[in-house]
């Protein structure tokens, strides 16, 4: 009688999870194996032989490269110099970094169309007409394109995993490389350098999965090239006839290429140990750039007008005008927003469709991550390590697949959830899962058994312990969770573009309509909304957490 | 109101597997109500896994735990801790991060049921007897180490519990609050008459506060008696080390009532089942050897002084006898000195030598 409570929760965390993950991703294998007259290897062998998906493949590496390639460019020089050296402006590197990283990547393509699409790009009209260099101009609908409006979304995964590395890094292995007499910069390429290697390539292979999973902007800039990428070319596949089991096979190719890159990057991230081995160590002091801090500080300043300034304003400019070209500012109106938020009927679904996706797949990845974590780190329950497992899978799903998996499991089904927000959620909830979970696990990890046990002691009930000790206690790490997945909830793309229906429209999905059908002066609006909202929902959660560090120090 | 602790032949493996060593094997121990009993032992010897087991966080694999007569833990079922009545405080106080000191103590008297007024007073008196009047309202990260120790004291007496269980409470305290906690906790036990079950792997503390003490070592009980006793007449060498420096000396068996150590007869019992010539070992105390500068042969040993500490309240020496075997002996520091390098004489109290069967490997801990 009395374990009822937790066994209840037991169960319905492995319900949950069959039905979020391993149901939607047994589907999945089952749909690339199983032809009309039976098991068939026909569809891996149609994707191994056509050049069509090969050529979406190799595209897909090829992008994914390049990112990594430049985000190592990018991110490591930036995070050496915020960590190690004098620079100034250091926190307006970080902020730059923080922004990249939050900013949806599909409007930073359709703002670098507006820049430098190959007729109508302002830039390249400057170029060509202004100056009278045609030779000069770039084309944005190409693999270069393609990189350069990744980039700013990927590097700050190095970025931040570098700084984090070189922040534990103690300072006596340096010191003692300089008191053998190594010069400053033969002691950070000897030594400091080595050290930090694995979590430079742990976060370019972090940025390398993420990059080649962005539906959005590879449609956004690829689709106009005739550039296909793994998941265009699945998206395109459920064009009227859809192909299921191509999808699924191509499907599961995608997801071997992603879980091979992570793979690799927990091999990487392994080796780090002896890094963050010291947590007392001294700092070394700031590295005396000289003169050499203004190309430093430059290029942090070159990354924030590539990275932000640049796409938000011309996303400002754009949304402000009549008709967007060179001579924009001399018709400037307000009317794109007033057409987006009042006359388009589909803005305001949008929004409440994404608001309420977000807080609910928000709210639900949480709660079942506190549990699954719950039950693996609390309980002595058989097999608690798989339910940990199953739900990090979706680490290896981009967004795309997971969608093809929902879909094909939820049609199979007896129940008809196609086109109802309800899949759209079982697929938010499944992507996010593992950040809920992590966020749970790093939250209950923190608190010492004993402050339960010594509840039970007196007298308290497994609820009222859950209720008055663990809950309270994780309440900051799960809401930080929370916010996590609530900002790329709102701005989801990738597995919305395959499961909405025009009631069930997100606002991302909204935005890529719209951009779909031309309307470049609106969606710039509508983009920027969007920004907004997302901006909106980080200030609150600062500010609700901002009122909760009494007791963040202790335990 | 007799609420005896009765644990009986208590066993608890954590690894299930054929090679897996028991946590606890085979634990019986009784503990009067309202006695102070310490479990003793070095870390990995199951006393924190039996104090689990008493609590009811671990259920046993075999055994019984009863507290006045009431059935609390067999391998069948485990009343729950919440259902014990029981008390704890824990190794880091594990006192509330988010409730004020008023909250951590009222938690327990609002799970039952008090009336507002009559749960203020009794807190306010348990905070009252802890030395934490006007501390109500802060935060534990506002209060000392101490003052929390004193919040989870508060938190588990304030309920009345029958049995208090006490998980090394004073280990991450400095040491001279540790000393001052140690003579509260033995008065509060006096004063309050619950029994308590006191864990720590430090002998001192283990002797200065128990009416008995249990040691354990590798699952198993060694030894239970009065501190005196465990002190004084150790069961076995294991106790014998851990109650504090030991010399472990080869010694023969001269005859019944006869150890002969060199050329010294010493009038102790060897242990049972031990003809004559049989090797032993002899454990003495290093206080209870003394130094001289000349003695008889006929009950003093030759030594020569190899080392010389000076600790402040006493000497230590390590001395070699003859035969290569070296001990350590601790002297009044108002003894006669001796020098590195000098010849002494050695004698051996024989009333406070205890002896062992020989072991390999046996040998001083110099």
């Amino acid at each position: 009688m009395r374990w009822r409570l937790e066994t209840v929760v037991t169960a319905l965390a492995i319900v949950a999870l069959a039905v979020l993950i391993a149901l939607p991703v047994a589907s999945l294998l089952w749909g690339s194996v199983a032809g009309p007259n039976g098991l068939t290897i026909g569809f891996y062998t149609r994707v191994f032989a056509r050049r069509l998906y090969l050529n979406a493949v190799l595209n897909s590496l090829i992008l994914g490269a390049w990112t990594g390639l430049f985000s190592i460019v990018i991110g490591v020089p930036l995070a050496w110099a915020v960590a190690r050296t004098d620079m100034p402006a250091k926190a307006f590197v970080r902020l730059t970094a923080t922004l990249a990283y939050l900013s949806p990547p599909f409007l930073v393509a359709i703002a670098y169309v507006n820049l430098f699409g190959p007729h109508a790009g302002v830039i390249n009209e400057f170029i060509r007409d202004t100056l009278g260099v045609p030779a000069l101009t770039f084309d944005i609908f190409s693999m270069a394109g393609l990189v350069l409006v990744t980039v700013p979304h990927t590097f700050p995964f190095v970025y931040m995993l570098t700084s984090a590395a070189l922040d534990s890094v103690d300072a006596s292995f340096e010191e003692s490389a300089q008191i053998l007499g190594a010069g400053r910069m033969r002691t950070v390429l000897a030594v400091t350098f080595p050290l930090v290697a694995p979590a430079i390539l742990s976060g370019a292979l972090i940025g390398f999965v993420n990059a080649i999973a962005l539906f959005g902007s590879q449609a956004v800039i690829g689709l106009p090239a005739r550039l296909f990428t793994l998941p265009t070319r699945i998206y395109a596949l459920f064009d009227y006839p859809p192909e299921y089991g191509l999808a699924s096979a191509l499907s599961l190719v995608f997801v071997a290429t992603t879980v091979a890159a992570l793979y690799l990057q927990r091999a990487f991230l392994a080796r780090r140990s002896y890094v963050t081995l010291s947590g007392k160590g001294t700092r070394p002091g700031a590295m005396k750039l000289g003169a050499w801090r203004w190309p430093l500080l430059g290029f942090a300043g070159l990354t924030f007008v590539f990275a932000i300034a640049l796409p938000y304003g011309s996303l400002l400019a754009v949304s402000l005008s009549k008709s967007w070209g060179l001579a924009f500012w001399r018709n400037l109106t307000l009317a794109n927003y007033g057409f987006v938020l009042f006359r388009y009927d589909v803005t305001q679904r949008a929004v409440l469709n994404s608001l309420l996706l977000a807080t609910l797949a928000a709210s639900g990845a949480v709660v079942l991550g506190a549990a699954i974590g719950w039950i693996e780190l609390r309980t002595p329950t058989r097999g608690r390590r798989l339910l940990d497992y199953v739900a990090l899978v979706p680490l290896g799903l981009p967004g795309i697949v997971m969608a093809v998996a929902i879909l094909q499991f939820w049609l199979r089904m007896p129940v008809r959830l196609y086109g109802t927000l309800l899949i759209l959620l079982l697929a938010y909830c499944a992507r996010y899962l593992p950040l809920g979970v992590r966020a749970a696990n790093s939250a209950l990890r923190q608190i010492d058994p004993a402050l339960e046990e010594s509840a039970r002691i007196l007298g308290a009930s497994w609820g009222t312990t859950m209720r008055e000790i663990t809950l309270p206690l994780m309440r900051t790490g799960l809401f930080a969770g929370w916010i996590l997945i609530f900002v790329p909830a709102i701005q989801e793309l990738s597995a919305s573009i395959l499961l909405y229906s025009p009631d069930t429209v997100t606002l991302a999905v909204a935005v890529y309509n719209l951009y779909e059908n031309g309307y470049t002066e609106p969606v710039a609006a509508l983009a920027l909304i969007n920004v907004a909202i997302i901006a909106a929902a980080i200030a609150v959660a600062r500010w609700v957490a901002g009122g909760e560090s009494h007791f963040a120090s202790v335990t | 109101m007799k609420s005896d602790l009765v644990i009986e032949k208590l066993s608890k493996t954590y690894d299930r597997t054929p090679t897996g060593d028991a946590a606890v094997s085979n634990l019986s121990l009784a503990i009067a109500s309202g006695e102070f009993v310490t479990l003793l032992g070095p870390s990995g010897c199951g006393k924190t896994t039996t104090l689990r087991l008493i609590a009811g966080y671990l259920a046993p694999d075999s055994g019984t735990i009863a507290v006045g007569g009431r059935l609390m833990s067999s391998a069948r079922g485990v009343v729950p801790p919440e259902d014990r009545g029981m008390g704890m405080v824990f190794q880091n106080y594990a006192v509330w991060p988010h409730k004020t000191v008023f909250e951590n103590v009222v938690f327990g008297l609002k799970l039952r049921k008090l009336t507002r007024a009559e749960a203020r007073r009794r807190v306010e008196q348990a905070l009252a007897a802890m030395n934490l009047s006007g501390l109500e309202h802060r935060y534990p990260n506002e209060l000392s180490g101490g003052q929390q120790q004193r919040v989870a004291l508060a938190r588990s007496l304030v309920v009345e519990p029958s049995v208090l269980l006490l998980d090394e409470p004073l280990s991450n305290l400095d040491a001279k609050l540790r000393e001052r906690m140690r003579s509260e906790l033995k008065q509060l036990q006096r004063r309050t008459g619950i029994t308590f079950v006191y864990v720590t792997h430090d002998q001192s503390e283990a002797l200065a506060l128990s009416d008995r003490v249990a040691v354990l070592d590798r699952g198993r009980l060694q030894q239970y008696g009065t501190p005196r006793e465990v002190y004084t007449r150790p069961a076995n060498r294991v106790v014998a080390d851990f109650m504090g420096l030991v010399n472990l000396i080869p010694a023969r068996v001269a005859g019944a009532g006869t150890v002969q150590l060199g050329g010294l007869s010493l009038a102790i019992a060897p242990p049972d089942g031990t003809a004559a010539g049989a090797l032993v070992d002899l454990a003495v105390r290093p206080e209870c050897i003394r130094l001289t500068m000349d003695g008889p042969a006929s009950s003093t040993l030759a030594a020569r002084v190899e080392d010389r500490s000076y600790l402040g309240n006493l000497n230590e020496y390590v001395v070699a006898l003859a035969d290569g075997v070296r001990l350590r002996v601790q002297a009044a520091p108002d003894a006669p000195d001796f020098a590195v390098g000098s010849e002494v004489r050695l004698s051996i109290d024989a009333r406070q030598c205890n002896v062992f069967p020989h072991t390999a490997g046996g040998g001083s801990p110099a």
